[in-house]
């Protein structure tokens, strides 16, 4: 019987296949804490995952409204503070892959998640920085997930380096050398990266996705692997894995929002049903 | 730098504002997204403080909030989270169009090196070199050239990026405990507590509960707001709500899921402070308005089970250096003795 999955599970699965076992992973919210979840329940046990909070070796069972909740977990092996995630453990070479979101990307892999320029010349502001330059810039590998982000020629604000101009510029600028992102995962397809040219490479379409359908989103000519092949799809374990632990990343943003709006009005309406 | 010296801090959080914020000071806040300082955000709202420059690690409600009443008008600020959807207006993208606000984006490790760099009593510090090559670096707003800098490795003679040290004038954190001198103890994630509080020229303190100073003496390694850097203690149940706080409350999705609900437009916020800031005292007002509309089984939900770590035990054999017959095991000799042996050896001074 076919396996039937979200579009979120679907990328949870694919990100949680970059993280090996004995790995240590940073990861933030959302997805990629599934995705951290999920490689530790499945071929990963031994992933030591890494919260910039300064939370280390955390083993949720349930995703984080946050990267300093600890809501999620009874305890965890190291409790240091930010400072010391971003000097003694990541300026020292120990975070071997980092988890990232994207509100824009070029073709090197340069991301911007700070402003977007609005076509009246005004700027929406994103999220803002946060730990993803650092994080971007000295984790041996960064792994790029993109949700309703856009491919950009030119990023409006370059937040967090990939490969800069490709070739080795990354390395030229001080990033560590064989360091950048490896992977971006978006909700149609995966791209990896030239190993020479540092050039994004289309390698497989999402089940269901087009070619072209790819292709018309990306302001370049993109490149494509020999074979392109598909995303593969979740197992049932993973699936349910990932519903049993986090089912508000398996529904998906607005469908969690739905889901919420609806139990909020329901707790209002039954205290106001009693006063 | 001013110490606070005295024994008994504690006042209300509108006394603390009140004695010990001045309109164009510059802030802190010591909590980054969990046990958030918000009965103090909400009091430094009320009191009507203007013109005042945060330096933000990474918000959620406290920045639209400040923003939205007006308090604040320079923002140095690394990550802020922005919800309503793209066709929502928060306070801080309507802040900025309208130029109300001037920001300087900052990365969460360059913000706190800088608070680090201040706490220390250092003029810089050195950061990740790799930075320079974002428009965190290339692009500045109203701190212009005092953020970044180039130096050079005295020793290696390499460039390195350093960040200018900065110490507001006060930092606001909420804590788990704290007795009533202000050794405020925390758990939990740390994110930038430390560094953020330590920076500050001074701290207003809100802890969840009061407890003897024995208490705090029995477990120094959880104090991170030390006294003599306190100026207010503000006993404060719930003091960090909606957001959680370790060994206390989970935080609250639904309340937060109206606020966020509230964001979209200006008029909607607005009634949301209306009620839930202006249109309440102090904490237990807004409490038993939560109670009003939530039903108190809403809030006892949050409640913590507990989870205690193991204690970590000081103890020794605690033996005097007297025992209870007046005897010294280490001298070998009693008190006495100790006199006369002083005597002998002609070591007494006599004016």
């Amino acid at each position: 019987m076919a396996v039937k999955f979200t579009l979120d599970e679907l990328i949870v699965c694919r990100a949680a296949r970059e993280i090996r076992d004995r790995e240590i992973v940073v990861i933030g919210q959302g997805l990629p804490m599934a995705a951290g979840i999920l490689a530790r329940k499945t071929h990963a046990p031994n992933a030591l995952i890494v919260t910039e909070a300064g939370i280390v070796g955390m083993d949720p069972f349930k995703i984080p409204l946050h990267i300093a909740d600890t809501s999620c977990c009874q305890g965890y092996a190291y409790g240091c503070d930010m400072f010391d995630v971003f000097t003694s453990i990541l300026n020292l070479g120990y975070v071997d892959v980092a988890f990232l979101g994207v509100g824009q990307v070029d073709r090197h892999g340069n991301v911007n998640s700070s402003y977007v320029a609005a076509a009246d010349g005004s700027r929406r502001r994103l999220t803002g920085a946060g730990g993803a330059p650092e994080f971007g810039g000295y984790a041996k590998r960064t792994v790029l997930t993109m949700r309703g982000g856009e491919f950009k020629e030119t990023l409006d604000y370059l937040t967090t380096p990939g490969y800069l101009d490709g070739g080795d510029s990354r390395y030229r600028a001080g990033m560590p050398a064989g360091s950048g992102p490896t992977v971006l995962i978006t909700g149609k397809a995966v791209f990896r990266f030239d190993p020479v040219t540092k050039e994004m490479v289309l390698a497989s379409l999402h089940p269901g996705r087009s070619f072209e359908e790819v292709a018309s989103e990306i302001p370049w000519e993109i490149r494509v692997a020999r074979p392109l092949e598909t995303t593969a799809p979740p197992t049932q374990k993973e699936i349910d894995i990932i519903r049993r632990l986090a089912p508000d990343i398996s529904m998906g943003r607005s469908l969690y929002a739905e889901v919420l709006a609806a139990r909020v009005l329901s707790i209002l309406a039954k205290s106001q049903r009693k006063t | 730098m001013e110490a606070f010296m005295e024994s008994d801090k504690r006042m209300t959080a509108k006394e603390a504002i009140e004695r010990f914020v001045r309109d164009g000071d510059s802030f802190v806040i010591a909590n980054c997204l969990t046990g958030m300082p918000l009965a103090l955000v909400h009091e430094l709202i009320r009191a009507g403080r203007r013109r005042l420059l945060l330096f933000q690690q990474g918000g959620i409600e406290e920045v639209d909030l400040l923003l939205a009443a007006g308090a604040i008008d320079r923002l140095v600020l690394a990550y802020n989270l922005r919800m309503g959807g793209r066709g929502a207006s928060p306070p801080l993208e309507r802040a900025m169009r309208e130029g109300t606000v001037q920001v300087e984006e900052m990365t969460n490790f360059t913000l706190l090196a800088m608070l680090k760099a201040g706490a220390m009593g250092y003029p810089f510090l050195p950061v990740l070199s790799g930075l320079g090559a974002t428009d965190v670096v290339r692009e500045s707003g109203f701190l212009g050239r005092e953020r970044f800098a180039w130096a050079e490795d005295p020793f290696t003679g390499q460039k390195v990026l350093v960040v200018k040290g900065y110490q507001p004038d006060f930092a606001l954190m909420h804590v788990q405990r704290s007795d009533p001198l202000g050794n405020g103890q925390l758990w939990g994630a740390m994110i930038n507590s430390k560094w953020a509080a330590l920076s500050a020229k001074k701290i207003i303190l809100s802890a969840e509960k009061i407890v003897g100073t024995e208490v705090i003496r029995s477990a120094p390694h959880l104090t991170v707001a030390p006294a003599h850097k306190v100026c207010a203690v503000v006993e404060c149940p719930w003091g960090a709500h909606p957001s959680e706080l370790a060994g206390h409350y989970d935080h609250d999705l639904v309340f937060r899921a109206l606020y966020f609900a509230s964001l979209g437009r200006p008029e909607t916020l607005r009634a949301w402070m209306d009620e839930w800031v202006y249109g309440v005292r102090d904490r237990r007002e807004y409490l038993d308005h939560y109670v009003d509309v939530f039903g108190s089984e809403t809030l006892e939900r949050l409640r913590s089970k507990p989870f205690p770590s193991a204690p970590a035990d000081y103890g020794y054999s605690f033996r005097p250096m007297w025992d209870d017959s007046g005897r010294s095991e280490l001298l070998g000799m009693s008190l006495a003795d100790f006199q006369s042996f002083l005597e002998q050896r002609s070591a007494l001074i006599q004016d």
